[in-house]
Order: structure tokens, then C-alpha cells, then sequence
């Protein structure tokens, strides 16, 4: 039977009325142990779960665990093998009758809503012009193919198969399993279909030369597109007009990756009838996307039936590295839910599945320029990125933008023109993947400006830190830079690191036992967060003064649960012992609205209600709402019980200190106060007992004051309360809205600087390379907890060795679009391919994570993805010191080097 | 007819019609124990290790459960990932995981720590240095993947229970 849990509730509105949304926490979750330092992580809060086995994973539960009636039926989709051919449809003539499917699912079997659900607009620096729907027919591609037309894309999903029994599902799967041409039939050539460009493209601008400043973000979108030609033109004047310039063309070429986690997608769905419920058990890093897109499904006068309502149980991911960021699988499980008879569904992923069709890094080609003066200033900056986005759209222009953002690196460049696209192919889909765009873009720059400083013979950390970007400086889109970036600081604390500082000696030591040595360095300025982020978060304490936090967020891993967890701790005097994740439904607990056409004049207004969790979104954006909300709970709760208690005419918040759980009086007198007493005697007077606080992030926080027994200003654009008196939450007005300062053109306002170190040696007969040393010095803002942080930085280096040196993935049926790829096939780092000795030791193969010296930064930043952007270009300039040859096509596979080493 | 299995300290007559069943959909779908994880289910990655003591052995081994079918483990003393702990005392090396942060999202975690179980079981009867101890560590969990962590702290862990293990005997 499910337990009872606590549900959350919020509401869509359909063509065909209100549907009502809930989210649920992974039913019967043990709680953390009560951890007594307040602020201070001794483990993971999921942790102990885990390392017991306990079911947290969607692939965990069946039907029987979530207290469903029925029997569990099994989803198999048949997957294109050619998108030249018409599908005529399956042919299943081959399988035993005792296990053929029970039903087969054909596209033009399914309603028009089902087959292609208009998928809710993927706003990035656009946040000014969006719309809610923005997916023209050109790619409007079917979940299912229908017969009679080709597939638009490899594995896109011709038919599916639902079995009514385990048995018969198996044995179905095996028998078809690297078949696929035996069980599909397939008609007549079809028409070429016209080249795709995802929209929208990505073109940068920039020209702050001669007292003219012209780029993306200082214009109006009208005289920006009207202008920019004109600029491209001076800058091609500007070069032709100054002959001394170095001028260095490159290009470089990267493979599609695969997110690789480890946790194959996996879901249940179950319609109850009884009140046109949609119940579904999934992983997913973007819950409010995935319901608005499923209740799209079921928003037409033809679909299969009329929903009343949505109950998502929200589990851990295992793993998610932006791979299942508005996957498709979400899609492809509710699409299983009408044609069961009423039973639930599982569908699951194996290996082989999640090769075929999961969410992929983009392949990527590139091209550009770099025009450098002799007195090492870099002047421009051309690039063109053109990324194979696959088969359907998803993320792919933004990630597409993003690259095109961080395609000037950190440094601060004065002419650029920069264009990125990416295109649709019958590949595999990319999507967000970690770094969106970034590690295309930082192995572009950091390794042409590698070239330049190797052809001069310029000191690479002094070519670096002659051009690098500051606070007050502009982007490549023009945008602002209102942030402190250390980029100084971080490049001379890698410079007097040993792995740089006595590279040579290293070096020759390597020599004398026959082995080559090479030392590179690079840069990266990866911004975290996206255009215009909302965060919701709850925390809530109860009459024993225990803590329990909700939070729109998403765990795949990095921690968030934790930290969010933890950083209640210095404002509440205690750890939350428990919380909730993937709690979308909290907005609509808000009073909030998003409306379009709306303002900050409208004190029930926000600009965006909550977006897909990314890990780079801790640091900063998660932390400061769920701290907002404790800090509207304190004034509310423990500060005038401390001002009773100690009678007191007046009392502050920054008169007060936690000490190891106690309330003290800064100025002194005054007796300390057990949080647990002041906990008890709030409940004791009917007092609040949760707050629940929205914010919204555009280069800063939109903040209100709220009543809180007086006038306070809060960062957050939202806030409402429930009493110890239970119900629902009620909203406390905001009032004086002071809206984000940000500029919506800028696209990005924050930053997590990186710099990278890598030590590594090559074998000149084999091309087998090994990473010796690795060093990051990573400007991570304020440390919530360490040990995540640092655990995100070894991560991050594994992964990048991966897709710089191992990870391969051909396009077409060469590659895992034929079905028949896993962990034999597509080598992902071992253990063996990374130094395990934390810190630096002669003679050891080392890694270590440098984090600058704490400068009372308030915030933290969001580091998971800024530990890796610019590992691949340091290997590259470290292969360039070893060897004098450069690598710039992806992966530099041991064949790729024998042969580089051979011309 | 059927055969014995033992899982967790819980024994099981398995019918032989399920003799070719693998070990890992066995747990999942009879017994319900789903702490064993399905990764690439072709013995690559060993996040679905389990510690097996085949019948006739007095020592416990490291196996795959998505590869091994249930008739190769006829008398079988198994134990997974559910049936470490002792009540609410962890093991030493899931606290040891546990302290040191060593896993992240945790789905390779239940693999590890079964072959650190066998290894540090292994080890208290073992001769051997603590100088060896990096070449054993990996070939323990060298070959376990894991796509969140980097390494770094499973190994760090492990080694530090191991050479626990090692202070600690007589």
C-alpha cells in the first residue's frame, strides 16, 4: 500500500478545462540522520538510502510498490532503421503467437495531439520575446512515425508494442533484439526532405573600436539586425587595413557524446479511470516541462481521453549531466498510458535503448579566426559553429547560442563576429548536456589561442592574462559583466602551481625514463544559470524545531539535496532532516502568475515561474530562495519568541548568532535559547510554521518588502506562510517590487571562472596518451559544502578525459543509432584513466582542486559544469607540448595521434 | 524440482523453469529486492555486483547478477546490496562511502560497495602490505564504472578501510 505523502498541488490550464498537477517525493524515503552542525554536511542527505539499497530510482518501483490495481503491462518501441524508406509498418509474422505483443501502436493509430504535442516554447536569451508555443511544422516531427511516411531521424519510434505479460515481453525483446530489419518493412524511396536549421541561429556581433560601440545587447532587436551587417563589413576593413596583425585560422571538429549515466531511463504510467488520472513514476531533470508537455498530449477534442489530472512521483535521477533535460522519454511513456486496459505500464530502457535514442552532446564542426596584435592584444574574433542537432529540435539552438556566448573565452576581445546554428540530421537528438555549448566553444578558443602563443613563442599564461576580461567589461553579445571574476588571480595561482611552474624539470624527468611530457594550459568563463531563472522553495519546522525543505530542484547527483539541506542550517540553527526534490507544483502554491503581457507592476507577477533543474544551479540560484524562505521563518518564528523570552523592546535578526544550536544575544546578557524551546513555544503561541518564497534572477534578484510583524525587503518576488494551525498556504503581498537589473539581451549574468592544468604523457608508437597531472583552479564563489564541490571538480575531469581522448560515436547505423551499442563499444573513463592521488606528489599521478581564497563572497557559484569546459583544450596544448603536433578533432584517439605523428 | 538459493539469509527453492533466469532480474522481479542495479547488462560496468559464496566454497567471491543465470548458483549463499547493514549499523565501508562522499547520484554505489565488501572480507585473512594495497584496491573496483565521481573518493574510502583492516588484525 503507498503511504501517505504529503501532496503539492498546482494547475494547468488545457483547451479542455483545468487540469490539476501533483507532485509526489519518492515514497518511503528514509529520512537523514539528525545532523547536529547546523551548516555543516557530514554526508550525503539521500546518502544513506543509497549505500542501503533502498528504492529512490524510477527503475526501482513497479506498479505493486505505488499501490496500483492492475497488471504491470511492458512498452517496446520499435525504432527506425532507415529514413529513406517509406515504413509500411511491422511485420511480426516471425514472433510465436504466445509472444506477440498484445497491441500495436501505429502513428496514424494516434491522435493528432498524442502524435506531435505542441511542446512548450525552451526560452533562452530571448526571455523578452517568447511565446508559449514556438515549434513551426518544418519540425514538427512525430513521436511515431506514420506509415506511410519515412522516418524523419534514426530511431525515431515507428511503432509501439505493449505486452501484457513479463514473460512474453522478454522473450519478444530477445527475439527482435539486433533484428530490427527482420520485424520492419519498409516501402518505397522517399522524397529527400529540405535541409532543417533549428531556429532561432545565433548571431553575435561586436565592434568596440574608434569610439563605437556596437553589439547584440546594447541594441534594439530592429537596429541591431539592420546594423550588424554593416559592422561585420568594418571588422573584415579593420583586418584588411591592418597588415600586422597575426591573423590564425582554425578549425576543429567534436563527436556527438553520450551522457553515459548510469541509470538507463526508466518510468511507469498508469491511467486511473476512475478520475481521468494520469499517475506516472519517472526521473526526470525538467518535471515542469515534462507534465505541461504531457497534458499537451491530451489537450485536443480528439485525444484518447479527457484528463482531469497529473500525479508525478519525482524520483532521483541516477545521473543526468543535462541528459534527461526535456527528454523525449517522459513523452514516449505517457504516450503508453491509454492503451493498456486500464493497466499500468512500465517502460524501460535497457543499455542498448539508451544508446540508441537518449539525448546526445552535440557533434559539432567549427570554424574561425583569431587576429592577434604583436603586442599580444587579441582584436577579433570570427567563428561559426554548425551543430548537428539530430532529429528533434529540443534544446539544440540554445545550446547552439551558448557556445556562440562563450566563444571569446574570458577574455575581453573588441570585434567578434560569431555565428552558430544548429541543424537538424537523422542522427541521434542532441540536447543540454553539461556545458551547453561551452566545451565546443572554450576548445575553439583556448586551443587557437594556444597556437598563436606556440608560433610566437609567447609565454601562453602571459598571453592570457594580457587579454582577459573584468568587471565592467563587456561579453561577446555585449553584455555587462557586474561580477567579480579573479581571472588574474586564478591565471598566476596556476602559473606558481608546480605542475606549471616546473613543467620543464617534469618533463625531463619523464624523458629520462623514455616517456614524452607534455604540460598545456586553458581557460574558461562558463556562465551558470540562463537568462531570466525562477526558483521556488519551501521550508517548513515543526514543534520539535526539526527542519524539512521542498525545493523545485532535481538531485541527479550533484548534491543539491544536500546543500540545500544544509544551508537552512546557519539561518534556522539546524540542518532540514528531510526534503522534498522535483517540487515543481510548489509555484503553483505561490499565487504567482506568469501571465503574458505582464509586469512587475503586477504584485502577483513574475517573469518565469520555474525552469529544468541543471546542477548549475545550486551554487547560487537554489541556495539563495530556500535561504530567503528560512530567513522570512526566523523573523517569523524564533526572533520574536527570542525577543519575548528575553524581554526585549526590539530585537533584530543581525543582533542574533546560532551557536551549536543555541540563540545567543551578540551584544550579550542575555541567556542562550535552544532552537528546539523556541520551536516549542512558537508552536505554543500558533505561529507560523512554514514559509514557501519564489524568486526570479536576471542579473539580480527582483526583490518586495513583505509584512513580516514589520516592513521587511526580502530578494524574492514571492512569499506565503502556513501556521501551525495547518492549511494552505497564504500569500503575503508583495509590495515596493524592485524588478532584476538585468538586461535581457545580456543572456547571461554570472560566471564560474576555470582555470585548467594537465600534465600528461604520450606514447609516440601507440598514441595511447594518460593524464599524469590535472590541476583546476576554480573560483567557486562561497563553499556550501566542500566535498560536493570537489566531488563535481573529479567528476568533471573524468568525464572531460572521456570526450577528449575515449568517447566515439559515429554518426548514422555506423554508430548506436543501429541498436547495437553499449559499454563494449563506447569506452567511458575508468579508473584507471584518471590520477587518483588528491593534491600534488612527485612521482604520483596527481589531481588536485585549487579554490581560490575565500574573499567574503555571499553567494556561491555554479561550478558542475565549469569544472570540464576547458579540460579538452588543455590536453590538446598539452599534446602540443609533447609532441609539437595539434590535435583539434575529437576524440584525439590513439589512431588520430599515430596518425598526426606520421605526417 | 528446484534448487537453493540463499539471499540475504533467506532461503529460496527455485523452480527450474527459472533455472535460466539471470540473477539480477531474479532479485528484481521475484524478490523484490531492486537495490541491485541493471546498468549495461553485459557484465561491463558491475553495478549489479553481488558477493556470492558457491556452494562447496568457504569464501565469498565477486559476481555479476545480470549475466549470471540462476543455475550456476545452485546452494548459493548471496548477498546484496539490502543485506549488508545490520539493522541500522552500516558496514564499514558504507559509512566509510557514506563519510567520505564518495558517490553521487548512487546508482553504481550498491556495485561498489559489494566488491569492497568481498575485498575487505578477503583481506582479514589476506597476507599482505600495506604497500599493496593500490594494486589491489584496483583490482577490487578497478573495473567498476562510474560516470559521476571521477573515482577519486570510492578509492579513498576503500583505502582507508583497508588499512583499518589491516592495523586492526592480530
Amino acid at each position: 500500500m503507498r503511504s501517505q505523502r504529503l501532496t503539492r498541488r498546482s494547475f494547468l490550464q488545457g483547451s479542455a478545462g483545468i487540469v490539476a498537477i501533483s507532485i509526489l517525493p519518492v515514497p518511503g524515503l528514509a529520512q537523514a540522520r539528525q545532523d547536529n552542525t547546523a551548516g555543516i554536511a557530514t554526508q550525503r542527505i539521500d546518502g544513506r538510502a543509497k549505500v542501503t539499497g533502498q528504492k529512490v530510482f524510477a527503475r526501482d518501483f513497479s506498479a505493486a510498490d505505488m499501490g496500483w490495481s492492475g497488471s504491470e503491462w511492458y512498452a517496446l518501441y520499435a525504432r527506425a532503421i532507415t529514413t529513406s524508406r517509406v515504413f509500411s509498418g511491422m511485420s511480426l509474422s516471425l514472433l510465436p503467437p504466445e509472444i506477440a505483443p498484445a497491441k500495436v501502436i501505429y502513428g496514424d493509430d494516434l491522435s493528432s495531439s498524442q502524435r506531435a504535442p505542441l511542446l512548450t516554447g525552451k526560452r533562452d536569451l530571448h526571455l523578452d520575446t517568447r511565446s508559449h508555443f514556438d515549434r513551426p511544422d518544418s519540425y514538427n516531427y512525430d513521436l511515431i512515425v506514420q506509415r506511410g511516411n519515412a522516418a524523419d531521424y534514426l530511431g525515431q519510434a515507428v511503432a509501439l508494442m505493449l505486452f501484457d505479460s513479463r514473460e512474453s515481453y522478454l522473450a519478444a525483446k530477445s527475439a527482435m533484439q539486433f533484428r530490427d530489419s527482420d520485424f520492419q518493412s519498409y516501402g518505397a524511396e522517399a522524397e529527400p526532405k529540405p535541409p532543417v536549421i533549428f531556429s532561432p541561429e545565433t548571431l553575435f556581433v561586436r565592434y568596440d573600436h574608434d569610439a563605437t560601440s556596437f553589439s547584440y545587447a546594447q541594441e534594439s532587436d530592429a537596429d541591431y539586425k539592420t546594423n550588424a551587417p554593416f559592422f561585420q563589413s568594418r571588422i573584415t576593413d579593420y583586418l584588411e587595413s591592418h597588415p600586422d596583425l597575426i591573423q590564425h585560422s582554425f578549425a576543429a571538429d567534436m563527436q556527438a557524446m553520450d551522457p553515459m549515466f548510469m541509470e538507463p531511463e526508466s518510468g511507469l504510467v498508469w491511467i486511473d479511470g476512475l478520475g481521468n488520472t494520469l499517475r506516472l513514476v519517472l526521473g526526470t531533470q525538467s518535471p515542469d516541462g515534462d507534465i505541461k508537455d504531457i497534458v499537451s498530449m491530451y489537450d485536443s477534442p480528439d485525444a484518447p481521453l479527457h484528463l482531469e489530472n497529473v500525479e508525478l512521483t519525482s524520483c532521483y535521477p541516477g545521473g543526468g549531466f543535462g541528459g534527461r533535460d526535456s527528454s523525449p522519454f517522459s513523452l514516449m511513456l505517457a504516450l503508453c498510458a491509454p492503451y493498456s486496459e486500464g493497466n499500468p505500464v512500465r517502460l524501460s530502457y535497457d543499455r542498448f535503448e539508451q544508446f540508441r535514442v537518449g539525448l546526445k552532446r552535440h557533434a559539432c564542426t567549427l570554424s574561425g579566426m583569431v587576429a592577434v596584435k604583436p603586442d599580444q592584444k587579441i582584436m577579433v574574433n570570427q567563428m561559426d559553429f554548425t551543430f548537428d542537432g539530430g532529429g528533434r529540435r529540443n534544446l539544440s539552438p540554445y545550446v547552439a547560442q551558448l557556445a556562440a556566448l562563450c566563444s571569446s573565452g574570458s577574455y575581453d576581445i573588441p570585434m567578434a563576429n560569431v555565428h552558430a546554428e544548429a541543424v537538424h540530421s537523422t542522427n541521434i537528438s542532441g540536447g543540454s548536456q553539461r556545458g551547453f555549448g561551452g566545451p565546443q566553444a572554450y576548445f575553439a578558443i583556448e586551443t587557437a589561442l594556444d597556437e598563436v602563443a606556440s608560433q610566437q613563442g609567447w609565454d601562453p599564461v602571459d598571453f592570457r592574462l594580457k587579454n582577459v576580461v573584468s568587471e565592467g567589461d563587456r561579453t561577446v553579445s555585449g553584455g555587462e559583466i557586474n561580477q567579480s571574476l579573479r581571472l588574474e588571480e586564478m591565471l598566476e595561482t596556476a602559473r606558481a602551481h608546480p605542475v606549471w611552474a616546473e613543467r620543464a624539470k617534469i618533463k625531463a624527468a619523464y624523458a629520462a625514463k623514455g616517456q614524452t611530457y607534455g604540460t598545456g594550459v586553458a581557460m574558461s568563463m562558463q556562465a551558470y544559470g540562463t537568462s531570466g531563472d525562477g526558483v521556488v522553495a519551501s521550508v517548513t519546522i515543526n514543534e520539535a524545531g526539526e527542519v524539512s525543505v521542498a525545493s523545485d530542484a532535481v538531485d541527479m547527483g550533484n548534491g543539491s539535496a544536500t546543500t540545500l539541506a544544509t544551508v537552512v542550517g546557519e539561518v534556522l540553527g539546524r540542518n532540514a532532516s528531510s526534503i522534498e526534490m522535483g517540487g515543481y507544483s510548489l509555484f503553483g502554491e505561490t499565487g504567482l502568475h506568469t501571465a503574458s503581457g505582464g509586469n512587475w507592476d503586477d504584485p502577483m507577477w513574475t517573469a518565469k515561474g520555474v525552469g529544468s533543474s541543471s546542477a548549475c544551479l545550486t551554487g547560487l540560484h537554489q541556495v539563495h530562495v530556500v535561504q530567503q524562505a528560512a530567513k522570512a521563518l526566523f523573523l517569523t518564528t524564533f526572533l520574536p519568541q527570542a525577543q519575548n523570552a528575553w524581554e526585549l523592546d526590539s530585537l533584530k535578526m543581525e543582533q542574533t548568532k546560532w551557536v551549536d544550536g543555541f540563540l545567543t544575544y551578540l551584544p550579550g546578557g542575555k541567556m542562550p535559547l535552544a532552537q528546539s524551546d523556541l520551536a516549542e513555544w512558537n508552536f505554543a503561541n500558533m505561529g507560523v510554521s512554514s514559509m514557501l518564497a519564489h524568486g526570479f534572477y536576471q542579473g539580480t534578484w527582483t526583490s518586495g518588502e513583505y509584512d513580516l510583524f514589520g516592513k521587511t525587503r526580502l530578494e524574492i518576488d514571492g512569499l506565503a506562510f502556513t501556521s501551525s494551525l495547518g492549511g494552505g498556504y497564504t500569500v503575503i503581498p508583495r509590495e515596493n517590487t524592485i524588478p532584476p537589473q538585468g538586461n535581457p539581451r545580456d543572456g547571461r549574468y554570472v560566471w564560474a571562472p576555470a582555470v585548467n592544468l594537465i600534465g600528461l604523457v604520450v606514447d609516440k608508437t601507440t598514441g595511447l596518451v594518460q593524464v599524469e597531472n590535472a590541476v583546476t583552479v576554480l573560483n567557486a564563489g562561497k563553499i556550501h559544502v566542500e566535498p560536493l564541490v570537489s566531488g563535481q571538480a573529479q567528476g568533471g575531469l573524468a568525464m572531460a578525459i572521456g570526450y577528449t581522448l575515449f568517447e566515439d560515436m559515429p554518426p548514422g547505423m555506423s554508430g548506436p543509432a543501429n541498436g547495437e551499442w553499449n559499454l563494449n563499444t563506447y569506452h567511458v573513463p575508468r579508473y584507471g584513466d584518471v590520477p587518483l592521488n588528491n593534491g600534488y606528489a612527485e612521482g604520483k599521478r596527481n589531481q588536485e582542486l585549487v579554490l581560490l581564497p575565500d574573499n567574503g563572497e555571499a553567494s556561491g557559484r555554479g561550478i558542475a559544469e565549469a569544472v570540464m569546459v576547458s579540460i579538452a583544450p588543455a590536453i590538446s596544448n598539452a599534446l602540443k607540448d609533447a609532441c609539437g603536433q595539434r590535435f583539434t578533432s575529437l576524440p584525439i584517439t590513439a589512431e588520430k595521434i599515430r596518425e598526426g605523428l606520421a605526417q | 524440482m528446484s534448487f537453493p538459493i540463499t539471499i540475504n539469509g533467506t532461503l529460496h527453492q527455485v523452480d527450474d523453469s527459472l533455472s535460466g533466469t539471470k540473477l539480477l532480474d531474479y532479485l528484481h522481479e521475484v524478490t523484490n529486492l531492486t537495490g541491485t542495479k541493471l546498468c549495461c547488462g553485459i557484465g561491463i560496468c558491475r553495478a549489479c555486483t553481488v558477493s556470492v559464496r558457491k556452494a562447496g566454497n568457504d569464501y565469498a567471491e565477486p559476481m555479476i547478477a545480470c549475466s549470471t543465470p540462476l543455475n550456476l548458483l545452485s546452494g548459493a549463499v548471496i548477498t546484496t546490496i539490502e543485506g549488508v547493514a545490520e539493522g541500522d549499523r552500516l558496514s564499514a565501508i558504507q559509512q566509510a562511502f557514506l563519510d567520505n562522499f564518495a558517490f553521487q547520484c548512487g546508482y553504481c554505489a550498491p556495485g561498489f560497495i559489494m566488491a569492497s565488501e568481498v575485498f575487505l572480507s578477503w583481506l582479514q585473512t589476506a597476507q599482505v602490505s600495506e604497500a599493496e594495497l593500490d594494486g589491489l584496491i584496483e583490482n577490487a573496483i578497478g573495473d567498476h564504472i562510474c560516470r559521476c565521481t571521477g573515482y577519486i573518493r570510492y578509492y579513498e574510502a576503500l583505502r582507508d578501510v583497508a588499512v583499518k583492516t589491516l592495523e586492526a588484525k592480530p
